[in-house]
């Protein structure tokens, strides 16, 4: 860029105005505006590292937080859920099904480790598949004979808890209704083991049928304790057979019909059943982008890049698409008021935090704009005096971008470096996560450091072009 | 007679007035970076306190979030099965209608199985009828309502029917259902196809006073639901109140919601307020060290300054009635200009412009005059400058 022209002391005596395309003066030239006055510049750069620490620290935590808040929802549980096509309509209320207990169709468990192997298996965060019976059961018994006639007929739940599903691809996810209903929170004891004869019932149950504690005076009122982990359920199925003698491991509290149940391993509740290997309800949680205008549009009126496009996006919509086509023959549909007030929660806040990062950027890119002008601005007598040697308004103009982006690209480096670590402690610290540094985010943050504080000198650099050098060294 | 200069009032802002005017394109980069740390944070602010209100009403979309029902275990101790299964009515006016300023959609079911069949086909299946009070079902339980006929919806014997039910019976809206339960038989015409990906999409949904008729059950409900607004603790507290009101009832939460709600709504707010108060900090500081690099180069003039015989206070009190001056100026006009940007961001985000707080303004601006008081840090060593090094340009 700069011929070397020799010895450039002599040159300087020769021809004044070839003083400064000499290489060797030009980097000193630089290199002393640093070392000369190392607080003013540090002050400069100071206020640049400060600008792109913010702008790294914003950019990094918003383009992680979306994922992180789309996890935090699936604190709502499930949102898909799959049902048999053939079935019969079921006639629930209040959680309970009303059906005869064989009616309807079911479905078989061993295929459930495809959904695993569907294009967005790694959005599946769980699922957990329901059987529902009925039985008649008493935690009393006399001589270990149990007389279940006279009570109620109960709910009985099976379903999965912390179970080994085996995937086609040979590996073992582990799932069950502790991911697909969050809100299931155990009052006391564990949650029962798979393979076992064990349960856990529902706090209103467990308070209706507890056991009676023996009368303090006669004629007082019958108290009844609530039951407890350790205590026993006999059970008869509604036709009168004996059922399986259930340990109970744990009360459950889900503010929900459930709180009125026996929940059971499901393969329990298949042997109620006398459903071998099946289900009749599955459970979905799945990460999802929220619906926008696109996720909405109706598949079948896609063209093929659209769809694919479509196919290609975690849209709950498409989710349920690939769902359905590893299950065959079933229902797989979206549990709306879960879906919907999931995608707008959360597109409200990636806007509302987008525009947060967006107003930093903005905050900082003006200071330092700013702070670059300043700079400039201040240093008319010294470019008086470059002039006044016989250096043209484009030099001096050279000179100080170089100056000046020498300062973008330390000052940017450091803000990085300042800003990954900053975010890193908010991260870890406010949000619970902790941001992967990226390096696209170290390019933005040295092209906008260096776009930044060329532009904020550009202008004063420009009016500094035509000053003329005697009234400022006269100081006018 | 230099310091009798200085020290007369008039002489003094007319210091400060030549300081801040000695040169345009300075004073001009001052009041932008100052005046956009203003905007911006007057902008964050009022969008933050309006973001928080506003969530509270997003996660309505989730649906009813508190049930009235019949009181537990009165069931097997009572011989009269329909009254104790079943709620009154009347209690339904009992209720609250607001909560936080925002209404509460309410809906009353009835619930019964009985048997249906389109009109003209004689196959009755078995199917659960919801009888419902007239207003707020799509509130209560949010879905996707399809086939929806308007004019059929004011109809008093209308009812809607979900999506598996209606494929079940192979109706759609506009076609009339002949329903049945213990004895008894209705028509309803269908006026809308609703999918839920819940319990409803099996219901079918009529009037409630059809329900009562078919039931039997006149004036009495299986529950009631609700969708209340306002943060976790105002809703906790709803529920309370509400269980004290009604002893013949069972008040409670659905789990699900409001439980996954609270939970949300505190991280939800809690990352945003962290992301705004964080951003308004690096912002000023950011302000702040550009200000500073400016406030470097002011030596000169105090060198000046205490040359013709300026105290040290005096100096002092210059520069600070010109950051003071700056930070108004600045703070005034850019927090103006943010409240309004934040009013069209409201938009922008939540669809309903952000309502102005005016505890904005006065915060922003205060925030702006530190800030630019603050920047003048460079400066706190005037006692300490000696005129004539700065002259001999040694400093």
């Amino acid at each position: 860029m700069f011929p070397r022209w020799g010895n450039p002391r002599k040159r300087f005596r020769d021809r004044g105005a070839f003083f400064f395309t000499s290489q060797a003066m030009f980097l000193r030239l630089v290199t002393d505006s640093f070392t000369r006055r190392p607080r003013r510049k540090l002050i400069t750069l100071a206020a640049l590292a400060l600008g792109m620490a913010v702008v790294t620290a914003a950019l990094s935590v918003s383009l992680n937080i979306g994922d992180k808040l789309a996890e935090e929802f699936r604190s709502l549980g499930a949102n898909l859920v799959v049902t048999p096509l053939a079935d019969s309509l079921p006639l629930e209320i209040g959680g309970v099904d009303y059906r005869p207990v064989n009616a309807g169709a079911f479905l078989a468990e061993a295929d459930l480790g495809k959904l695993k192997m569907i294009f967005w298996r790694h959005n599946i965060r769980g699922f957990a598949p329901i059987l529902e019976a009925q039985v008649k059961a008493t935690p009393l018994a006399v001589d270990n004979f149990p007389d279940t006639r006279g009570w109620p007929a109960v709910p009985v739940i099976g379903t999965w808890v912390n179970h080994e599903v085996k995937i086609p691809d040979g590996t073992i996810y582990t799932t069950g209704v502790e991911k697909t209903n969050p809100w299931w929170q155990l009052k006391e004891g564990r949650w029962f083991v798979e393979g076992k004869n064990e349960c856990v019932v529902g706090k209103n149950f467990a308070k209706k049928n507890g056991l009676p504690e023996p009368r303090t005076s006669p004629g007082a009122p019958l108290q009844r304790t609530s039951l407890m982990p350790g205590n026993q359920l006999f059970t008869d199925t509604l036709s009168g057979k004996p059922g399986p003698v259930l340990d109970i491991v744990g009360v459950l509290d889900t503010g929900g019909p459930e709180d009125d149940a026996i929940i059971v391993p499901i393969e329990v509740a298949q042997k109620l059943t006398e459903e071998r290997g099946m289900y009749r309800r599955l459970y979905v949680s799945a990460l999802t982008k929220p619906e926008d205008a696109f996720g909405r549009k109706d598949p079948k009126a896609m063209s093929a890049a659209e769809y694919d496009r479509w196919y290609c996006s975690p849209y709950i919509s498409s989710i349920a698409l690939q769902i359905g086509e590893v299950l065959k023959g079933t229902d797989v549909r979206v549990i709306r008021r879960v879906a919907e007030g999931e995608g707008n929660v959360l597109r409200r806040v990636r806007t509302l935090l987008w525009l947060v990062t967006v107003a930093a950027l903005l905050a900082a890119v003006l200071a330092v704009g700013a702070s670059a002008a300043a700079s400039v601005i201040e240093r008319r007598s010294e470019i008086g005096l470059m002039k006044a040697l016989g250096a043209g308004s484009g030099l001096v103009g050279v000179l100080l971008a170089a100056e000046q982006l020498l300062v973008a690209i330390i000052g940017g480096a450091i803000g990085y470096a300042v800003g990954i670590v900053l975010a890193r402690m908010l991260g870890e610290r406010v949000f619970g996560f902790t941001p992967e540094p990226k390096f696209f985010v170290l390019l933005i943050v040295l092209l906008l450091a260096a776009v930044v504080t060329l532009l904020g000198s550009a202008i004063p650099l420009r009016r500094a072009s035509r000053y003329e050098p005697a009234p400022i060294l006269r100081g006018e | 007679m230099a310091r009798n200069l200085v020290s007369r009032t008039a002489m003094f802002w007319r210091i400060v007035r030549r300081l801040l005017t000695a040169n345009y394109a300075r004073l001009f980069v001052i009041l932008l970076a100052l005046g956009a740390g203003a905007a911006v944070t007057a902008a964050l602010l009022n969008l933050q306190i309006d973001a928080n209100k506003r969530l509270t009403t997003e996660f309505r979309a989730l649906g009813a979030n508190v049930i009235v029902a019949p009181k537990a275990g009165t069931a097997s101790e009572s011989g009269d099965a329909a009254s104790s299964s079943t709620i009154e009515e009347t209690i339904l006016r009992r209720l609250p209608r607001q909560n936080d300023g925002k209404p509460i959609p309410t809906v009353g079911f009835l619930y019964l199985i009985g048997s249906v069949a389109k009109q003209g086909q004689d196959k009755f299946e078995p199917a659960v009828l919801a009888g419902t009070t007239e207003q707020g079902l799509a509130e209560v339980r949010p879905g996707v309502r399809t086939e929806f006929w308007a004019v059929e919806e004011t109809d008093a014997s209308a009812c809607e029917i979900g999506a598996k039910a209606a494929a079940e019976f192979q109706v759609k809206a506009g076609d009339i259902l002949v329903l049945r339960a213990q004895g008894r038989e209705a028509t309803c015409t269908v006026f809308s196809v609703v999918a839920t990906g819940g319990a409803e999409d099996a219901q079918i949904f009529v009037p409630l006073v059809l329900a009562q008729m078919l039931g039997g059950l006149a004036g009495r409900l299986s529950l009631i639901e609700m969708s209340v607004t306002g943060r976790p603790t105002s809703i906790q507290k709803f529920i309370a109140e509400l269980s004290r009101n009604l002893p013949e009832a069972d008040v409670h939460g659905i789990k699900q919601f409001t439980e996954a709600e609270g939970k949300l709504y505190s991280r939800v707010s809690g990352v945003l307020s962290a992301t705004v108060l964080l951003v308004l900090l690096l912002t000023s500081l950011c302000v702040m060290a550009g200000m500073s690099n400016i406030a470097v180069e002011r030596k000169n003039d105090v060198g000046l300054m205490k040359a013709i015989g300026g105290s040290v206070q005096r100096v002092v009190q210059l520069f600070l009635a010109e950051a003071v001056l700056m930070g108004l100026m600045a703070g005034i006009v850019g927090s103006a200009i943010g409240i309004l940007l934040s009013i069209q961001l409201g938009k922008a985000v939540f669809g309903v412009a952000a309502q102005p707080r005016w505890i904005v303004y006065p915060v922003a601006v205060t925030l702006t005059v530190i800030v630019s008081i603050a920047s003048a840090f460079p400066l706190r060593h005037i006692a300490g400058i000696r005129p004539a090094s700065v002259f001999r340009g040694e400093e």
